[in-house]
């Protein structure tokens, strides 16, 4: 090929070099369809761009780049400087120029500094000063349907979390969710609160031991699910239900929530599908789940489409209160009988108890309930 | 206190180990121990011989490396050992089993049944002793055991560096790493927050190349802690020496058991403080984010409330992640918004459940946007001029624990 043809090619492939400044980046829309909480004087509103907006705001669309890019908005209404920690949003995040990066054109010299600029002053900016609010973009990895968004903002001894629902544009109804209209609701007749440990402990030793479809039912989380939820997200869980999933039923219907964590390959990875159950802790909502990874983990083939349990759910699930043992949100531990036991499984299930509040390694209280033996 | 001393403890734990043979039945007796809290721990890494003749199958190849880990507990209550702390993505022994069988039945249940009974298993009750494997993501030469010990309302942690056999030399055998890196007159113990700050702002803006006549990228981070604060807080959230960063100072005082000549050539360039490369380097571990986040750490002459401080750097190679990126001949080795990396960091730490205080502080000279400094791979940066100071503490820290120095407000 003659040096102009491959000068010719290399331009062609390289679009041109056309990026262009968007006029618009007025984040109106968002913020009348933003879904917002307030607490302890720090008032927090966000939500997910759609493709529209993306292309508005940035002048490209980023979906092919696996990124679902988030506004969000924190008043501060305290005295003191905050901070948004990305991490607890979603510990895989990227950084505006990372992103910026996947809209670069090749020989796009100044046209790639416009973009890093670009990207730069829409992404969020800490601190929030007292008194001050302030706006910009996080740029998450991709949830479908209604995405599970964490918000923690730390200031001097103090963190203020927050947990939303935000509506995926073009997947779910405006407006945003809360976290009842997404979990099953019961008449309140038919849900019997527990004040004591020992007689929740008999009730949920009497739950479901597995789904119609036989797997398991090896774990039981107690706490609102916003508290659940900051737990889960700040280890890498997320919204993620898949067929699979869906075809399991307890109660008669199919999961409320089912989240997935996120590894590093980005094949699929541990699951938890819940359900509520018709008991209540202390006011309380407990779910009733199953968690276990699919056969073949992270080795599987990246488009591997088999999400049947592996056999040995017991190891899922002791890992996962490992995991949650950093979370920050694990208030409470206890092992429960009443899970279908099987070969590989030992029949029992862990119960999970989340708090708002932050708390450490050392506060996890662990119940004398069923012994976890050596298997 | 010996700056020496700790330094020593830091690379090795506080257990000399007892011998060096690289032979496949010997892992225990190379273990380093730990005695704190009615608690005894040992660990040791496996080689990937060593690995493969125990497991009947070779885990290097899929780069999966065990670690033997065995806990006495004489307190009152059960220990759970916590897998994530060792590695976040460490991986379960029957998902290594499926891993090492490839599709063969018959062979995935005859390795899930050895992987099984190899694992460690929880709980660790009053009275008892416990040993198994935890399967880490492998290491070469040095791996850091990070043992997260949990009970009924109270936590213990313990960092331990292991040796990691089939390097050339026996490192034991000399004492060369206990070598003095200050003498005992130039280290300063500061109690006071303010003159701290100023000691921290009067150091050089950026580390040098060899000689000290250019300057490279700005040290935009001070840690403050040890083995048993600050490096377990690092290692929980991923962050692992580099093995080709194991150079400078605690390569030279380690290098009867560090192939020198493994390094010699080794992409990652060195970076000069005090007169030397850095001490430790260390990247985020595997596919996450932090993947390409490089720091850079040099133990200083400086203590504070006792601990150590350790002045860094730290940025981010940007480039290859994202699936569609077009390519591109106008690339830079770093992100050129140092700080974003220096943030990433400073939030990633107030999940480590070790971070205790944070602060900003001026230092490092602000570069505006439109008028970069380069660094000595003439990689353009900007910042706004501070660096970060991350205090670490070995008690369990919750989020809503951390206090935040009264220094500089950053106002980007």
């Amino acid at each position: 090929m003659s040096p102009l043809a491959t000068l010719a090619l290399v331009l062609a492939l390289a679009g041109c070099a056309t990026w262009q400044a968007p006029a618009d980046m007025s984040d109106a829309g968002l913020r009348s369809r933003a879904v917002s909480a307030t607490s302890q004087g720090v008032r927090v509103s966000a939500a997910v761009l759609s493709a529209d907006d993306t292309r508005r705001m940035f002048g490209t669309d980023l979906s092919g780049a696996q990124v679902q890019p988030v506004w969000v908005e924190i008043q501060n209404g305290t005295s003191q400087p905050m901070w948004l920690l990305r991490t607890g949003t979603d510990p895989d995040y990227f950084s505006p120029l990372e992103v910026a990066w996947s809209a670069h054109t090749t020989l796009g010299g100044s046209v790639n500094a416009a973009i890093d600029e670009h990207f730069d002053k829409l992404g969020f900016k800490n601190p929030i000063a007292p008194g001050t609010t302030r706006a910009g973009i996080i740029f998450t990895n991709p949830e479908r349907g209604m995405k599970l968004f964490n918000v923690d903002v730390l200031g001097r001894q103090t963190l203020v979390p927050f947990t939303l629902f935000l509506p995926v544009p073009q997947q779910a109804p405006a407006g945003g969710a809360t976290a009842a209209q997404i979990a099953f609701l019961y008449p309140a007749s038919e849900l019997t609160d527990y004040r004591d440990l020992g007689a929740l402990r008999a009730a949920l030793e009497r739950l479901p031991g597995a789904a119609a479809q036989g797997e398991p039912l090896n774990v039981v989380l107690v706490g609102e699910l916003e508290d659940i939820g900051a737990a889960m997200v700040r280890r890498n869980y997320h919204r993620d239900a898949r067929a699979a999933d869906l075809n399991q039923q307890v109660f008669g219907r199919r999961p409320d929530v089912v989240l997935r964590k996120q590894v590093e390959t980005r094949v699929p990875s541990t699951w938890i599908r819940v359900w509520r159950a018709p008991v209540t802790f202390e006011g309380r909502a407990v779910y009733v789940g199953q968690v276990a990874r699919p056969v073949g983990g992270r080795f599987a083939p990246a488009d591997a489409t088999d999400l049947r349990a592996h056999a040995d759910v017991d190891e899922a699930r002791n890992h996962l209160v490992q995991d949650m043992m950093y979370s920050g949100g694990l208030d409470k531990l206890g092992f429960a009988r009443g899970a279908a036991a099987g070969a590989r499984s030992d029949g029992l299930r862990a119960v999970l108890f989340f708090a708002t509040r932050p708390l450490s390694l050392a506060d996890v209280q662990i119940l004398e309930w069923a012994p976890l033996v050596k298997p | 206190m010996q700056i020496a001393a700790l330094f020593a403890a830091v690379l090795f734990g506080c257990a000399s180990p007892q011998q060096s043979s690289t032979s496949q039945s010997d892992y225990k007796s190379r273990a380093v121990t730990r005695t704190e809290g009615g608690l005894r721990v040992s660990a040791a890494t496996l080689s990937a011989e060593e690995s493969a003749a125990l497991y009947g199958a070779p885990l290097a190849s899929q780069r999966i490396q065990p670690v033997w880990i065995e806990v006495e507990n004489r307190d009152d209550r059960p220990y759970f050992l916590l897998s994530p702390g060792l590695d976040p993505n460490f991986y379960p022994a029957s998902e290594a089993a499926e891993a090492m069988a490839q599709s063969d039945p018959d062979r995935l249940a005859e390795l899930d049944r050895r992987f099984h009974g190899l694992a460690f298993h929880n709980p660790v009750p009053p009275g008892a002793t416990v040993s198994g494997f935890v399967l880490t993501n492998l290491d070469e030469a040095v791996k850091v055991v990070q043992l997260d010990l949990v009970a009924n309302g109270r936590a213990w942690s313990f960092s331990m560096f292991t040796a990691v056999p089939g390097f050339r030399g026996d490192y034991h055998a000399s004492g060369v790493f206990r070598r003095e890196l200050y003498a005992p007159g130039q280290i300063v113990n500061y109690t006071d927050d303010a003159a701290f700050r100023t000691a921290l702002e009067a150091l050089p803006c950026c580390a040098t190349n060899k000689d000290g006549s250019k300057k490279g990228d700005p040290l935009n981070l001070v840690v403050v802690g040890g083995l048993d604060d600050a490096f377990p807080a690092l290692v929980r959230r991923g962050w692992r020496p580099t093995e080709q960063t194991w150079s400078g100072s605690i390569l030279r005082m380690a290098s009867s058991f560090l192939s020198r000549e493994r390094y010699a050539y080794a992409p990652v360039s060195n970076l000069y403080l005090f007169g030397r490369s850095q001490d430790l380097a260390l990247q985020k571990a595997r596919d996450n984010i932090h993947q390409r986040n490089h720091l850079r750490l040099w133990l200083s002459p400086m203590l504070y409330h006792g601990k150590q401080v350790w002045i860094g750097q730290i940025s981010r190679d940007i480039g290859s992640r994202l699936t569609i990126h077009s390519p591109t001949l106008t690339t830079h080795k770093i992100d050129p918004d140092v700080d974003e990396a220096r943030a990433a960091l400073m939030e990633d730490m107030a999940y480590s459940q070790s971070l205790v205080k944070l602060g900003l502080l001026e230092g490092v000279g602000a570069a505006a946007r439109r008028a970069p400094r380069e660094n000595l791979t003439t990689d353009p940066y900007y910042t706004d001029g501070l660096r970060s100071v991350l205090v670490f503490e070995r008690r369990p820290v919750s989020l809503a624990d951390i206090e935040v120095l009264p220094w500089v407000a950053v106002a980007r």
